[in-house]
């Protein structure tokens, strides 16, 4: 809200500057968010007249003018076209500083001396009106300082008022209450209605409930014509634009005691009556800001006796404004049930300082001392002659009061404020009733104030009032429970570090994506939840995988000039499951570029493969139990709503107990290309982190090892190529070996001296015993043993 | 042999051995030195052999000279040696040499993203003051987002909250992790201490100071005889843990309906020496977090008698305090994740 100090010094004296003021204000809960400075940004300029005017000697376009102001009468050298003998003019004398700091000194213009300068508007920073210098007209004395003319100066103070304190949203109000906070008299308010004629005006409130008081008095015979100079220049300050005297009254009102008011032209009402009712189905109203609003039905508004007139509380109509060309007016001044003028504002998608006002609360008792304040305005300006208001009043329920003591809102505060000065503070703002045995009493507000029903809401006007500074600093005794981590939160943490020392920077990305998002990785926004007003496409629906973003930020990433991309989030996917949103928490991530940062030396940078990917996911599930994989087209692999975007035969699933817990693969190829990473090998994971958090964990137990040298006997056997390493180890572990402590991989080839479609892979294995150390002949047994198996199931042969 | 043969063979040994030029001997010369002087037929193995044709007055006098000059051969041979070893590895060492300075190669590395350092930081410092961490989820229906935090369906107050509602659903995505607070109250009996950090969702256009999701640690602490005064003191020591021990904070006046007295809590800003700047708006303070006593209602839509139970609740916006730390000026690097700005956050140097 904007406040002019000078208009808040009208209700209340203050000596303080603006900046002081600010301090004060945001003290009281008022931050003031910007401050701006009014007035003339030059002085030493005068009323001049100007006696004689002479062509210049030297110069076709300059004139050599005298210029009497007051004192003395001196040269001054002018270049305006419009500057003529007999102008009263704004003259800077040698001294005077115009804006954007110009002094003005006495000097030669083609060898004539100039004392001072002849100014125009827009030379004193004012609003430009014709080419040329200023001319005054006649009125001002000569010497008359200029500035002072135009008006004092002033400081707009832009004060945030929270949705608790609608009272302070007028000059008066903000006024109020620093007079509490000061401790200070309000100067009581001028002018008031001066006259009134008995009439009588039809007004029916079909809903007192909605509308508890209601008054419209007729004024007529008004001239309605441009307001007075004082009144524009108020209303200016403030960033309002002048319309006409009525209409600026209203608005004056509204801004100085915080009463929105309307004015119709009584001779645009049909049938000369007003009904405060609901809207009925399809009606209409053309606004005052010329547009046309279909009317929701069971809103509230005023009616003629034919249509709405205006939305109560909100704003008026275009036909019934008032005019120049208006006669008759009838003024209205009312309160309207908060609710209800923030239904009809919300509905409507229509704003005004009005709703803004009601929505929050007016001051129910003022509405008819403001409407007799704006009449008495209009006959003072716009003439014209006033008959008696009529009203309609709902009887209003009393003010309930409020049994506190000082105790119980030091209590709350946590402070030691003296009885005294709590009960001042809350004299200052309302009524305080004490008989004086026992520390208790009465509390009741004003009628302006809905915010104070309890204790609390006391407490935090004293504290307010007797400062936030002077309530301690103090530390409640511990009571509860010794601090600890939720289990997601405790395996989160787990995750992230674990997988940013796997060298997987973190990202965070938007829960909202588009549909094209998740289309370009192959998955649907079926079945996801949707917001019902996006920002945007791009923020239409709700993920159900966190790869989509992670794929954008490689894509982002490679084409800003990385060459190897390792992320991983930690975040929820949705989806609808009936009525509910079920939400999981997931970590995922994407791998792709050399593992190694080692550039200068290639060969020892791969790129990262599907196998690092696997080692990852090991990671993460390491400790859950033992990990069974599957192709994700196997049965018994479970579906998770990301498996389309994976590569269907390069990806697998580990379940763990049945339970399919993380997938981890190639990139789907079409996936890839729709984020140009076709040539890049990409490798993404997803792990179901709620399970993770789950999961029963146990302190790991520690099994002893053999202190006897273990024998190792590599073998090169070879396979067909179509055979999974998977199940050479499955043979291998089938034989039962009790001595075979471990089968290493160490070599996979296929080529030359190995058969076409088979391929050679080598492996270690490792035997020993607790009790002894093995014979040759021991070990030979056995690998015998596993040869002879693996010839039998797999068709391996040994090679060479 | 004579005693005078022998002395005879004595000195031509000794004098040959002298000039046998061990002195400048490289390893080859040195083993045929000596060779020459103690092989089988060498000139002191003989000059030692025949010892025993001596007579064993003669023995007992000459054998240890024998010994000596053995021994003063042994060591001139040893010395040059290990001269040589010295000197040969000393080449070797040299010829080893690489180029140190070239870059260390590194297994990949990754770090946290910094709003999870800085909420962490904040959760850390709250945690050893006693909070537990709480959760809740970011759907969220109207009761748990505005109703039972005193913010009725026609609250002006539901203005300052852009709500994404979900379509065809009675739910929306949370606008605070206050909803962390009804939860948590609903379901565990005073006294509590909890902070409850995590995502929130504002239905606002994107740009440098705003985000339509960013995150929160809402926190609060419901215990008997809990004021204003405990919220103080709470929060400035979270501040001072925060940002130093010589943090000053201001505590001015505010509304937020779920609690009354209200608070916004500023500190004294560390970009200027209080004299204004950008980053405080030329204010000489930063506004870094609501905060107040619990309104009453609260615990009454709730269920805790609010006679026996009092308690405060405060809300820290996380990315403001990250973009405060680290100097962020744009929002939106969080979400990003360009790697030239993740790079620039090491979780040590919180």
């Amino acid at each position: 809200m904007k406040v002019s100090y000078n208009w808040l010094k009208e209700h209340l004296p203050l000596e303080l500057s603006a900046s002081e003021l600010s301090t004060h204000l945001l003290k009281i809960g008022f931050e003031v968010a910007g401050r701006e400075r009014l007035g003339p940004a030059f002085t030493g300029v005068v009323v001049g007249k100007v006696v004689s005017k002479e062509k210049h000697p030297n110069a076709d376009k300059l004139s050599v003018c005298v210029v009497d102001d007051g004192a003395a009468k001196r040269t001054v050298v002018c270049g305006a076209p419009n500057v003529d003998a007999g102008q009263t003019v704004a003259y800077a004398r040698p001294g005077a500083v115009l804006p954007g700091n110009f002094k003005i000194e006495g000097r030669k213009l083609r060898g004539v001396e100039s004392q001072g300068m002849i100014c125009s508007r827009a030379e004193l920073g004012l609003p430009k009106d014709v080419d040329g210098i200023w001319v005054m007209g006649e009125g001002p004395a000569l010497g008359a300082d200029v500035g002072a003319l135009l008006g004092p100066a002033d400081d707009i103070l832009e004060v945030e008022v929270t949705t608790n304190r609608p009272d302070c949203l007028s000059h008066r109000g903000l006024a109020r209450e620093l007079a509490a906070y000061f401790r200070k008299e309000l100067k009581p308010l001028g002018g008031g209605m001066m006259e009134s004629a008995e009439a009588s005006f039809p007004v029916t409130v079909e809903d007192p409930q909605a509308c508890p008081f209601y008054g419209a008095r007729l004024i007529e015979n008004v001239a309605v014509g441009e307001s007075p100079a004082w009144l524009k220049t108020k209303l200016e300050s403030i960033g309002l634009r002048p319309i006409n005297s009525v209409v600026d009254i209203t608005n004056y009102v509204l801004h100085d005691i915080g009463q929105p008011l309307h004015a119709f032209d009584a001779d645009k009402l049909n049938g000369s009556r007003i009904i405060v009712r609901r809207s009925k189905k399809g009606e209409k109203l053309p606004a005052l800001d010329h547009k046309t609003y279909d009317l929701p039905e069971g809103l509230l508004v005023i009616a003629d006796g034919e249509k709405p007139v205006a939305l109560a509380g909100v704003m008026g109509g275009e036909d019934s404004a008032v005019t120049t060309a208006t006669k008759r007016v009838i003024l209205e001044g009312a309160f309207f049930n908060p609710v209800e003028a923030r239904k009809s504002s919300q509905k409507t998608r229509l704003r005004s300082d009005s709703s803004y006002r009601f929505e929050r609360g007016t001051d129910p008792e003022a509405s008819r001392a403001a409407a007799d304040r704006a009449a008495g305005l209009i006959l003072q300006i716009a003439g014209g002659t006033a008959a008696k208001p009529v009203e309609a009043a709902a009887p209003r329920p009393a003010r309930r009061p409020i049994q506190v003591s000082a105790g119980k809102i030091n209590a709350v505060l946590g402070a030691d404020f003296a009885d005294l000065a709590v009960k001042q503070a809350l004299r200052a703002i309302g009524d305080v009733n004490d008989d004086g045995n026992g520390v208790e009493f009465m509390y009741t507000a004003p009628s302006w104030r809905h915010d104070l029903l309890t204790a609390n809401d006391l407490a935090e006007e004293v504290g307010r009032f007797l400062g936030y500074e002077n309530i301690p600093y103090r530390m409640a005794p511990m009571s509860a429970k010794a601090a600890r981590l939720t289990p997601v939160e405790t395996e989160s943490r787990r995750v992230r570090t674990r997988l940013a020392s796997l060298g997987l920077w973190e990202a965070y990305n938007y829960d909202l994506v588009s549909e094209k998002t998740l289309l370009a990785c192959r998955l649907t926004a079926e079945g996801q939840p949707r917001v019902a007003q996006p920002l945007s496409e791009d923020w239409a629906v709700m993920r159900s995988s966190l790869l989509p973003g992670l794929l954008k930020n490689a894509q982002y990433n490679l084409s800003r000039g990385a060459d190897a991309v390792r992320f991983f989030e930690v975040g929820k996917s949705y989806a609808i499951r009936g009525e509910e949103v079920d939400e999981t928490w997931r970590v995922a991530g994407i791998l792709l570029g050399p593992v190694l940062d080692a550039r200068w030396q290639p060969a020892r940078t791969p790129r990262a493969s599907f196998y690092d990917g696997k080692a990852i996911v090991e990671d993460l599930l390491e400790g859950a139990g033992p990990i069974a994989w599957a192709k994700l087209t196997e049965p018994g692999a479970g579906k998770t709503p990301s498996d389309p975007l994976f590569h269907p035969a390069n990806s697998l699933r580990a379940t763990i107990n049945g339970m399919p817990v993380a997938t981890v693969g190639c990139l789907h190829p079409r996936a890839a290309r729709a984020h140009d990473l076709e040539r890049e090998g990409a490798i993404v994971f997803d792990a179901n982190l709620d399970w993770l958090a789950g999961r029963e964990s146990a302190p790991a137990r520690f099994e002893d090892f053999s202190a006897l040298p273990s024998s190792r006997r590599d073998l090169a056997l070879v396979l067909d190529k179509a055979t999974p390493y998977a199940r050479l180890e499955e043979v291998i572990r089938g034989c039962l070996v009790p001595e075979l402590q471990s089968v290493l991989l160490f070599d996979v080839y296929e080529g030359k001296n190995v058969p076409e479609g088979k391929r050679s892979l080598a492996i270690r294995l490792t035997f020993g015993r607790f009790d002894r150390t093995l014979t040759d002949a021991e070990v030979g047994a056995a690998v015998e043993k596993i040869v002879a198996a693996l010839a039998y199931e797999l068709g391996a042969s040994l090679r060479g | 042999m004579t005693r005078a043969d022998w002395e005879k063979s004595y000195v031509s040994a000794e004098s040959a051995l002298r000039e046998a030029g061990v002195e400048n001997a490289d390893l080859l010369k040195l083993e045929e030195v000596r060779v020459r002087f103690l092989g089988r037929k060498g000139a002191l193995t003989e000059l030692l052999k025949s010892l025993k044709d001596l007579s064993i007055e003669d023995k007992r006098e000459l054998g240890p000279k024998a010994q000596g000059l053995k021994a003063s051969f042994d060591d001139l041979i040893d010395a040059r040696r290990a001269a040589l070893e010295d000197a040969g590895d000393a080449a070797a060492l040299e010829k080893d040499a690489i180029d140190l300075t070239l870059p260390s190669i590194r297994p990949p590395k990754g770090r946290l993203h910094p709003l999870t350092t800085t909420l962490h930081e904040i959760a850390r410092i709250f945690q050893l003051m006693g909070y537990s961490w709480a959760e809740g989820p970011f759907v969220e229906d109207e009761k748990h987002n505005f109703t039972a935090l005193n913010i009725p369906e026609d609250h002006p107050a539901r203005d300052s909250h852009d709500t994404f509602y979900l379509q065809n659903l009675p739910l929306l995505l949370r606008t605070h992790t206050s909803t962390v607070q009804v939860r948590t109250m609903e379901s565990q009996r005073p006294p509590l201490r909890v902070v409850c950090p995590g995502r929130v969702f504002r239905h606002e256009q994107i740009d440098a100071t705003h985000s339509a999701i960013f995150h929160q640690v809402e926190g609060l602490v419901v215990d008997e005889s809990v004021g204003f005064a405990d919220l103080k003191g709470h929060l400035q020591t979270f501040l001072q843990k925060l940002l130093g021990a010589s943090t000053k904070t201001r505590f001015r006046p505010s509304y937020f309906p779920f609690t009354e007295p209200s608070t916004e809590v500023d500190v004294k800003c560390f970009f200027c020496p209080g004299s204004g700047c950008p980053a405080c708006k030329h204010t000489g303070w930063i506004e870094i977090l609501g905060a107040g006593v619990v309104n009453p209602a609260v615990f009454e839509s709730i269920g805790y008698d609010e006679e026996k139970w009092s308690g405060f609740a405060f809300g820290i916006g996380v990315e403001r305090v990250a973009m405060l730390l680290h100097g962020v000026r744009d929002l939106r690097h969080f979400y990003t994740n360009d790697l030239r700005f993740l790079r620039q956050f090491d979780e040590s140097l919180l």
